[in-house]
């Protein structure tokens, strides 16, 4: 299976004529924006050196926060159509005006409320209203928007949801021959591909009659990213397997449980927003968030978990505590790593994995 | 409510309260000589400090009597006193831990069970209070219900959740939703509607119905003592201003804390008279008023009479600042004949749920209006919503209206963040340039 590399493959799309907009974390109906043409291309952790954006940031801010800043104050290329800014937490809701009211750029800022807390129908008619708004915006600028592609839009959104939950369920029952770093490689490619490619790519993904060979041990893991590319290699080389996950950038945008297929646009996106896995980021009740760890800590019969919480991320820190005590409670291994998205493992960092590591290998061998 | 427990509070409210008020005037006798720096202090603050007292003291018998919520300083706390909900504003007292320089105590409690040291202080305060018991006021009562509003931060929803989970009690939560540009008629249907479905789940925690009139009567109240508030704000722009916005800080606990009551309101009018009498015999806040500043964020609390005084000395007084005017920059939208949307506007529209655009032109509108001479910004380690994009605003408001500025990196209550050299070294940077600047 070949990825492409995120910043060639959207340099030929921008090159090729193609509309991409550049998407802030995390949630945000694709679906309109894929109807309007316009590709999403989202911007998590750009790397490179953080030089500029200190110059408008604390330091006691987010990486996520600081690598976007980056990013966008380069005025890259790639990123023709202009910026959305979800809202998430209060950095990025800051750095979306900071960025459109203060600093500027050449290209139109966008922005798009996700309703936060407790959900009931006040919620529901509130945030069909915001998608209708969302709409009205790019219409604004881009036309009248034609309901059969926005319909195909989500229906190709109902695939993509539909192949990564076999996926994820298919890596839970060890029916996927796919190490850390191949899969979450393969989950992090929606960020850039088209979803037609990104389909494509899905459906070349082999799903395994039969399990495969069980890992040596099994966590889930949690947080915003998946762990670094060089966490994941040496979890591979100790023969450790991500079995689940709760992450932002993962399983957190993937609805709970299959829906039906489309019928109406903006019912469809309405109902999917609602069903998604309950999430710091959207102040959802903590025993929803905690009920449904344990269910895929069982499902996925990990043995621990593996907390990656990016530096300063208020969201995750809150929840953080009480979601230890309780696993911890039930008396599985957890192990918490702060990351700033660094391309290395801290030796102090891989001293910690190997011991954990160590400690889910005793709980397996009988 | 239980008789026994109405009884005791009475006896609290009319016997206890007075005593424990005779004690503090007591021991007040010998007051603190007051620096040559200063102008006379206010008369009004020994009411104030009866007031926030009687309020803590009593708050200690109030379970039984009425129901007990702890509330965000930007909830629509109008609502819960329909139901005579007795409030307790956990901002509030976790400001007064930080003036009385307890903070990093209290942090320590909950970073010890396991928050972490990056979360804001105010939530950490009072998480460690929660978790110990400790209280420089005394005694708290717990929460029946826990009431909080995004429109602050959504850093209150995730500290409200943890003490709701920890505790088992409700939580209702109002979501504001963040003004990119301008509210839609959608947001404020959304918020309308938030606040009637509230209801209900009001009526049954409290065990009191609601009445309409009764509730137009309170927002009335705190319209008229929010507009009080902002006047005497508005009288700050007389030279010499008649107080300093630390003394304003300190005002400011009863519209925070005691909206909606007449408490509060009557507050406000004794310190408006006395302001006003200030500014008609010319007594400033500092002896000799030669520059005038506005403060960007919320107060260092551990270092607010530091700060005070050093800037006094140099005769320079602050006399406008975004914080305190939060509470009065959105009344006007208040209407008691349309009340549910006219609150979405009055509270989903306030400086921290608003976008910078509007937060750059409100500073430069306030540095207008209240001649200010410089400005100096707290940027704060806890407050993310204030804190992201100070910078941008200083670059823009010492370009555009070439005034000094200065960032204060620090904590509102957390002391251990307080770097002394670096902030002297950057205070003292700014008060040459300011010097210069008016002199040059
Ligand atoms: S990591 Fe946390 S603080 Fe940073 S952008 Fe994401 S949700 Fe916000
Ligand atoms: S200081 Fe800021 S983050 Fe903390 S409660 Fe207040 S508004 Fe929220």
């Amino acid at each position: 299976m070949m990825i492409p590399n995120r910043k060639e493959y959207l340099k030929a799309l921008a090159n090729s004529g193609q509309k991409i907009m550049g998407v802030l974390p995390a949630l945000y109906p694709r679906e309109l924006l894929w109807a309007f043409d316009i590709h999403a291309a989202e911007i998590w952790d750009p790397p490179g050196e953080i030089l500029h954006a200190n110059a408008h940031l604390q330091t006691t801010i987010c990486p996520i926060v600081k690598r976007s800043l980056e990013f966008i104050l380069k005025e890259p290329d790639i990123i023709n159509a202009g910026y959305l800014f979800p809202h998430t937490c209060d950095s990025l809701q800051n750095l979306g005006t900071q960025v459109k009211d203060l600093i500027g750029v050449s290209l139109p800022v966008y922005t798009f409320y996700n309703p936060k807390g407790s959900f009931n129908n006040t919620t529901t008619r509130y945030y069909r209203d915001i998608l209708q708004n969302f709409q009205l915006s790019m219409e604004a600028v881009y036309g009248p928007l034609a309901p059969d592609k926005f319909l195909a839009a989500c229906v190709l959104s109902h695939k993509i949801d539909s192949h990564l939950m076999a996926i994820q369920q298919a890596r839970m029952t060890d029916h996927l021959s796919l190490n850390n770093a191949e899969y979450f490689k393969l989950m992090r490619a929606q960020e850039y591909l088209l979803p037609t490619d990104y389909l494509s790519l899905l459906e070349q993904v082999d799903i395994l009659d039969q399990p495969g060979e069980s890992p040596r041990a099994r966590m889930m893991v949690s947080g915003i990213l998946p762990p670094t590319p060089e966490i994941l290699e040496f979890l591979d080389e100790l023969g450790v397997s991500i079995v689940a996950d709760d992450l932002l950038a993962g399983s957190r945008r993937i609805p709970k449980f299959p829906m039906d297929a489309p019928v109406s646009p903006l019912d469809y996106l309405t109902d999917r927003f609602f069903i998604l896995p309950p999430c710091s980021t959207r102040g959802g009740d903590l025993d929803e968030r905690l009920h449904h760890l344990s269910k895929h800590m069982n499902a996925s019969q990990a043995q621990g978990i593996l907390f990656d919480i990016v530096k300063f991320c208020e969201p995750e820190l809150f929840d953080h505590r009480l979601l230890v005590k309780t696993l911890r409670g039930k008396n599985y291994p957890v192990l918490t790593l702060e990351t700033e998205l660094e391309n290395h493992i801290s030796g102090q960092d891989k001293t910690r994995i190997e011991a954990f590591t160590e400690l889910l290998f005793e709980m397996v061998s009988p | 409510m239980s008789i026994r427990a109405e009884i005791k509070y009475k006896i609290m409210k009319d016997y206890g309260a007075p005593a424990l008020m005779a004690l503090q005037d007591f021991k007040r006798r010998k007051p603190r000589p007051i620096p040559e720096a200063f102008g006379p202090p206010l008369d009004s603050n020994k009411r104030l400090k009866e007031i926030l007292s009687r309020h803590y003291f009593l708050s200690r018998y109030a379970r039984g009597v009425n129901k007990v919520a702890w509330v965000t300083s930007g909830a629509p706390v109008e609502l819960l006193r329909a139901f005579d909900f007795y409030t307790i504003y956990p901002e509030n007292h976790s400001a007064l831990v930080g003036a009385k320089k307890q903070g990093a105590d209290y942090c320590s409690i909950a970073e010890g069970s396991g928050f972490s040291q990056d979360l804001c202080s105010y939530a950490r305060i009072d998480l460690g209070h929660m978790l110990s018991g400790k209280t420089p006021a005394g005694k708290l009562p717990k929460p029946d219900l826990l009431f909080c509003s995004n429109n602050i931060c959504q850093t209150v929803l995730y500290w409200y959740k943890a003490i709701a989970h920890e505790l088992n009690i409700p939580l209702i939560h109002f979501d504001a939703p963040f003004v990119t540009t301008e509210q839609t008629e959608a947001d404020i249907n959304y918020m309308a509607q938030q606040l009637q479905d509230m209801i209900p789940i009001l009526e049954r925690v409290s065990g009191r119905v609601f009445y309409l009139d009764v509730f137009e009567n309170i927002l009335k109240r705190s319209m008229e003592t929010s507009r009080t508030w902002g006047a005497i704000l508005d009288a700050m722009k007389a030279q010499p201003a008649p107080m300093t916005i630390f003394d304003a800080f300190g005002h400011l606990a009863p519209i925070v804390s005691l909206r909606g009551l007449p408490v509060a309101q009557d507050y406000y009018h004794i310190l408006m008279e006395e302001v006003d009498t200030r500014v008609t015999q010319g007594i400033g806040a500092i002896s000799d008023e030669r520059y005038r500043l506005i403060w960007d964020n919320i107060a260092i609390w551990y270092k607010v009479r530091f700060l005070a005084t050093f800037f006094a000395e140099r005769k320079m007084n602050f006399v406008t600042a975004t914080y305190t005017n939060a509470w009065a920059e959105t009344t006007g939208y208040l209407n008691v004949k349309d009340p549910w949307n006219s609150m979405a506007k009055t509270y989903g529209q306030i400086i921290l749920n608003n976008n910078l655009k509007h937060r750059l032109e409100l500073m430069k509108k306030m540095i207008k209006t209240y001649s200010v001479d410089g400005m100096v910004m707290h940027s704060t380690r806890s407050c993310k919503p204030y804190s992201v994009g100070q910078f941008d605003l200083r670059k823009a408001i010492t370009t555009d209206l070439d005034l000094p500025a200065v960032i204060l990196d620090a904590d509102i209550a957390d002391e251990r963040v307080w770097s002394e050299q670096q902030i002297h070294t950057r205070l003292e940077a700014f008060c040459e340039t300011l010097e210069g600047s008016k002199h040059g």
